[in-house]
């Protein structure tokens, strides 16, 4: 399989190139904004493993990521838990949530897939902004189970402030790198090997694939649940990145940027999703100055890429 | 000619597939042996490829037990009859279109003999030998990197039926292998068809051509609302007042039988 090789030294070479970034733009904005790029690359190549690759429509990868965010934070917040554990736990917590999601869109198709899981996510923000019971009373106020509207700060962080100092966004930079390394050869070694196929062959032809031998039920889960792995994971960094965990991260329109990332660089591609990460962010940070025009700026690249570019960035290839 | 006292392959009793009032197949009893190639033929709407969905556990039957070797397949589902040994090609041509030629092989040679508890991060030698064969039992060697959905008719078939042979069935269902096919088209299938028979592997094919059916079968199954008209040698069609009453019509039967005492089938 050369396919492979080939892809994992191109994710080799793009990760060294990465790393020695810092040393040449050292500012805080870029390397912050960079390290957000990490984050939000790993949720869309792992959301395209089940929106491209097993062709699910599933809008439920942002809830999958705040299952991560929230978790860690809540960890952190009730239990003290030192991060990268918390961290691990909630990515855990994260893929069977996914697979009760894959088993609850097992018998539907297409654009209601895309509504049950909305509608999953719906119900998980209303159900946290609507909690106004207290569950703990701390200094600072009434504090429900699920943080209510205001969230969770201070559970914790993943302790580069007492290495690095007034430098430690730069060890949070390689924390997310390599992050991102890792769930991109993930994606690699799932679309090039055997579970990639079972799940290609169930988008294309579900009944042909059960009669040769691919169980729906069996694949449907496989890739709920490992594409939820990485996706909570990040997750889990994006908390420990900002500090910070709060209803903002259901919003709809992040999960909008998010979709269209993967639609602009491609579905069902191994490169695609990361491609189209990096031009919106960088379109989104060209209009940054433009107010609300910013909004209607990415909704027309989008309309853009639809109509000539069906397949995205990565369908130019072929 | 198939040896009567060998345990048959497949066993199908009473079965019944009910759509509502509908019954499209009623009370069906029948009997496969190893190595025989039966053929099924009956008008539209007969129950023929209802009964392929049964056995091939797309759609259980509502009654009645099917038996593959003694093993009851009756509520098994599809991935699992595969498993067991039941391959099946379709009437409209099934292919995962968004996969090569090659990868179209595969998913049958690596999912479909084997379970696969857990899956392996790599194919392995033995998928891809398995694939190697099953593309040169079609002919389609060397054309790996094709797009499924780029194929013509003929290729999407032979493409359906290596995919099949692929999964090393005991029993192959094979659902209008020829039909769109042309004369030269249906020489090369029948040609491919009797060298998998000859391989070992037993046939239940359904086909309206009849030159193709009574050519290949060791024997034929009539179906006429769901329920057997005929089963027999298929030299006896033409002599069967039923037969020729509801399917074949006086015309196609004189051809027919023509066809049987001239072409040695």
């Amino acid at each position: 399989m050369t396919g492979v090789r080939r892809d994992v030294l191109i994710c080799l070479a793009l990760a060294a190139a990465m790393a020695l970034l810092p040393a040449m733009v050292g500012t805080r904005y870029v390397i912050t904004q960079i390290t957000l790029f990490f984050i939000w690359g790993v949720v869309v190549t792992q959301w395209n493993l089940v929106l491209g690759v097993a062709g699910i429509f599933s809008l439920a990868q942002m809830a999958l990521f705040a299952v991560g965010a929230y978790g860690t934070a809540m960890l952190g917040y009730y239990f003290g838990w030192p991060m990268p554990l918390a961290m691990l736990v909630a990515a855990l917590v994260t893929v069977a949530v996914s697979m009760l999601i894959g088993l609850a869109c097992l018998r539907l198709r297409g654009p209601y897939v895309a509504l049950l899981t909305l509608a999953i996510a719906q119900v998980i923000y209303l159900m946290v902004v609507n909690d106004t019971g207290c569950f703990t009373n701390p200094p600072s106020g009434c504090m429900p189970l699920f943080g209510g509207v205001r969230g969770f700060s201070r559970f914790g962080d993943l302790g580069f402030r007492a290495i690095l100092g007034s430098k430690w966004f730069i060890g949070q930079y390689y924390v997310g790198l390599a992050l991102l390394v890792l769930a991109v050869l993930f994606s690699i070694l799932l679309i090039r090997g055997p579970l990639g196929l079972a799940f290609k062959a169930l988008r294309d032809n579900p009944g042909y694939a059960m009669s040769r031998g691919v169980g729906q039920l069996k694949y449907q889960l496989w890739v709920f649940g490992l594409s939820a792995f990485f996706t909570g994971l990040a997750g889990a960094f994006y908390a420990v990145q900002f500090g910070v965990v709060g209803p903002i991260v259901f919003s709809l329109t992040m999960l909008l940027f998010l979709l269209a990332m993967i639609v602009v660089g491609g579905m069902g591609t191994i490169w695609g999703p990361l491609l189209g990460a990096a031009l919106l962010m960088l379109a989104d940070e060209g209009m940054r100055e433009m107010g609300d025009w910013r909004d209607i700026g990415l909704g027309l690249i989008l309309a853009l890429f639809v109509i000539t570019l069906p397949r995205g960035l990565a369908g130019l290839r072929r | 000619m198939t040896p009567t006292a060998a345990a048959p392959l497949l066993s199908c009793q009473k079965v019944t597939k009910q759509f509502g009032a509908l019954a499209a197949v009623s009370n069906l009893s029948f009997e496969v042996m190893p190595g025989e190639i039966l053929g099924i033929g009956g008008p539209n709407g007969a129950g023929k490829t209802t009964l392929f969905e049964v056995l091939s556990g797309l759609n259980p039957a509502t009654s009645g037990r099917v038996l593959l070797e003694g093993r009851d397949i009756t509520r098994l589902a599809p991935e699992a009859i595969c498993h067991a040994g039941i391959a099946r090609t379709f009437q409209l041509n099934a292919g995962f279109d968004g996969l090569s030629i090659r990868d179209n092989v595969r998913v049958a040679a690596y999912f479909g003999r084997d379970n696969r508890r857990l899956p392996g991060l790599r194919l392995g030698r033995e998928t891809e030998a398995i694939t190697d064969a099953a593309l040169a039992a079609v002919g389609l060697t060397g054309r790996d990197a094709e797009m499924a959905a780029t194929l013509p008719v003929l290729d999407r078939k032979l493409l359906m039926l290596a995919g099949a042979i692929a999964t090393r069935p005991r029993l192959l269902l094979m659902d209008e292998p020829v039909g769109g096919l042309n004369a030269a088209e249906i020489d090369r299938m029948m040609a491919t068809v009797r060298r998998i028979a000859d391989s070992g592997v037993t046939i239940i094919l359904i086909e309206h051509v009849m030159r193709f059916l009574v050519r290949l079968s060791d024997r034929v199954l009539i179906l006429h609302h769901g329920e057997a008209i005929y089963l027999g040698p298929p030299a006896g069609l033409t002599r069967d007042r039923t037969v020729v009453d509801v399917y074949l019509g006086e015309g196609a039967s004189q051809r027919l039988a023509a066809l049987i005492e001239g072409g040695g089938a």
